[in-house]
């Protein structure tokens, strides 16, 4: 009964715009009016039909890619950040507030703030670099297809880094002194008391962290469209299934851009969803196991 | 304590997932019945991207309320970026626009294609505009004429008169003069063009201003649309490999130079070309008062079909009545009246384009210059102007090829043959 506003609210604003983004993909479209139903055509069209076969698996590899490359850095440095901030209590609130300061910018600003920095002609990065005397290191950071898709991973991890600081530090809260102080008392080192007994309590966190960042991850648009522009630049090496998208429902002359573009988005919201409710099973079955 | 966060987990998963779908959603076409108003006493509600030539517009329509009594315009500029999307959603549900700036060539179709436009032949009559301008307007599959072109940009060379002046140059009229002032510029150790690669749908601009002459200007495009020559005719190749053979005369790593980094080299004097559209004069001049500009044609390069240098040209907006509109006979006379030389001129004066107006005049002199050599020499922006229809658009594929091609990855007939691939899917010649 209480939960029927809320519901009502949901309802309106999330199911039946989904619903009818779903229902989109089903049929042929003349612009913005509803053609015929034709089944999985949309769909059959982005395994079988230009530009989807090669743009569709490079971009879900980039994806997957970027998810990967900012699980492993938020989990290990945010982690490690959170760690040496829960033992130095007095400026602890303040240096989580700095570390989380970035991700309060909007992500087309951090976007076009690094694409200055990172400027081959007058960005500063490249300046310093020559300057110190590593010249060969001087590159075209988000011009060369090696490196830009990195240069997307590390600057979503440098902006973004602080949000496991602080999960990670609310989670070290809630890890019972006691049991630190009880193992320090029977001979165990440092780190042998984070190993096993601290870390095993911090696992459900690192599932939520892991789990959020693949959301996040494939899902991702603002900072890569801000670093690569629409097409992935360099040659299609920043290209993400949200550029895809985009490109697709806004860009190109396509009169079927609707349907196209809403199985697109059927499909990404079926990767995500089966992703989370796979990883979240996974994560419940250890909670179950270490009795937490 | 671990079920509660683990069910309010699961909503957020959820949550998040659901929104990034919902975003996807279109609004849905909602019916209702467009009736005939008078002209009396009518507001008519214009729309457009155009959020900088707001005050612009004022005076344009407050001269059309001087002689239109009775008539109200009410201008309304949305965010360029987000534009698409309102006008989509205006064109389909009540609240919209009675007329409506709207895109050209192939974004325009699927506004034509939902029927949210009024079909304009035997309203207004533009035959004696350019084909090519007319063109943007134009239903791909019915022929119909639904909008009236309102600018029209041309791609040319720019350059820094001064720094041709410390150098002694003076703009080129054969390959081989264009081709020692990028090397006397080089060795002076001045970047002779200003190029932002990274950004990559500047590159089939670049690729017309070097190279149109070398594979054949307006006589390809009679070919190849008409299915009697393809993207990998040996012209078509090796005018991709002009551009690859310049590349000597571009910034260093030019593939990770932003298109914005490009406008400062030019306007700060540090490069001295800047092959670019008519579009880029207005930042130009306000970006650097003092910069000396001028304009030329790039030079046939040899061996090209055709020997005469080109501008490039195409459309750049029209201003359609939408198919809703109350107040459809008082629409259809304010887009008349867009086609008029009064208008154009007004356009041409406070807007600072180029006009689609026939015989409208120009008071800057490279406006007027540009739009001269348009006429004298012109050529369609070919990719844009025909191969734009579908996905994937030709811009797109040539924009990432010519990367590959710049970065060495590829080769100008793989390219080529990519970019021939690429439009096949939807392109059928003739049609």
């Amino acid at each position: 009964m209480f939960v029927a506003p809320a519901l009502l609210l949901f309802g309106v604003f999330v199911l039946y715009p989904m619903g009818s983004a779903l229902s989109y993909a089903f049929f042929s479209w003349q612009g913005t009016s509803r053609g015929a139903f034709v089944g999985f055509e949309n769909f059959v069209a982005l395994f079988t039909q230009e530009p989807f076969t090669t743009q569709l698996p490079r971009a879900f590899g980039h994806n997957i890619a970027f998810f990967v490359g900012t699980m492993l850095i938020q989990n290990t440095l945010g982690l490690g950040i959170a760690v040496l901030l829960h033992r130095r209590a007095r400026t602890r609130r303040m240096l989580q507030t700095l570390y989380a300061m970035p991700y309060l910018v909007s992500p087309i600003v951090i976007g076009y703030l690094w694409t200055l920095l990172l400027s081959p002609t007058f960005g500063p990065v490249n300046a310093l670099l020559r300057q110190v005397g590593l010249k060969s290191w001087a590159l075209p950071w988000l011009g060369d297809p090696t490196t830009a898709l990195w240069v997307v991973v590390l600057v979503s991890a440098w902006q973004w880094v602080g949000f496991p600081v602080l999960l990670y530090g609310a989670a070290l809260g809630g890890v019972p002194e006691e049991l630190s102080e009880a193992a320090l008392v029977d001979g165990a080192s440092h780190w042998q008391t984070f190993r096993s007994i601290v870390f095993p309590l911090l696992v459900p966190a690192i599932g939520t962290v892991s789990i959020l960042t693949f959301i996040f991850a494939m899902e991702a648009f603002a900072l890569p469209y801000a670093l690569g522009g629409s097409t992935g630049n360099p040659a299609g090496a920043t290209d993400f299934i949200s550029l895809l998208f985009y490109r697709t429902a806004f860009e190109n002359g396509s009169t079927n851009a609707i349907g196209s573009s809403s199985a697109i988005a059927t499909l990404l919201f079926v990767v995500i969803f089966g992703g989370a409710v796979v990883a979240t099973k996974v994560l419940r079955r250890h909670q179950v196991r270490v009795g937490a | 304590m671990t079920g509660t966060i683990r069910r309010s987990f699961t909503a957020l998963t959820m949550a998040s997932a659901m929104v990034a779908l919902a975003a996807c959603s279109p609004s849905s076409p909602s019916s209702s019945s467009g009736s005939q108003g008078d002209t009396k006493n009518v507001t008519l509600s214009v729309w457009s991207w155009r959020t900088e030539d707001v005050a612009a517009y004022t005076t344009i329509f407050a001269v059309y309320e001087k002689n239109h009594p009775g008539t109200k315009v009410d201008f309304k500029a949305f965010k360029n970026t987000e534009y698409n999307l309102i006008l989509t959603t205006g064109l389909a549900g009540s609240g919209g626009p009675d007329v409506a700036q709207v895109r050209s060539y192939g974004q325009l179709q699927p506004s034509i294609a939902s029927k949210s436009l009024l079909p304009l032949d035997g309203v207004v009559d533009l035959s004696s505009w350019d084909a090519n301008v007319v063109k943007s307007a134009k239903g791909k599959v019915d022929g119909k004429l639904y909008a009236v072109p309102l600018a029209q940009q041309t791609l040319q060379m720019f350059y820094n008169k001064d720094v041709f002046a410390k150098y002694g140059l003076t703009p080129p009229t054969t390959w081989a003069e264009f081709m020692a002032i990028n090397t006397k510029l080089k060795a002076a150790g001045v970047t002779p063009m200003a190029v932002g690669a990274k950004d990559s749908w500047t590159l089939p601009m670049l690729h017309q201003v070097l190279a149109a002459p070398r594979f054949g200007a307006s006589a390809f495009e009679t070919a190849v649309t008409t299915g009697k020559k393809t993207f990998t005719d040996p012209d078509w190749v090796a005018s991709l490999d002009v551009v690859k053979q310049l590349k000597p005369f571009m910034p260093d790593s030019v593939v990770g130079v932003a298109y914005t980094d490009a406008q400062i080299l030019f306007t700060s004097g540090k490069a001295a070309m800047f092959p670019g559209g008519s579009f880029e004069l207005g930042f130009f001049q306000k970006q650097n008062p003092g910069l000396k500009l001028g304009v030329f044609q790039v030079p046939a390069p040899q061996g090209s079909p055709a020997m005469e240098p080109t501008t490039t040209g195409y459309a750049d907006g029209a201003f359609g009545i939408s198919a809703k509109s109350h107040a459809q006979a008082a629409s259809k006379e304010l887009v008349t009246w867009m086609a008029t030389k009064e208008f154009g001129q007004l356009v041409a004066d406070n807007v600072k384009q180029l006009s689609a107006v026939p015989g409208v005049s120009y008071s800057d002199p490279l406006l007027k210059e540009m739009k001269e050599n348009y006429t004298k020499n012109p050529t369609p922006y070919l990719l844009l102007v025909d191969f734009r229809y579908g996905a994937p658009s030709g811009t797109e594929v040539l924009g990432t090829g010519v990367q590959e091609l710049l970065m060495g990855k590829k080769t100008a007939a793989v390219v080529s043959a990519d970019l021939q691939t690429g439009v096949s899917q939807w392109f059928k010649p003739g049609k």
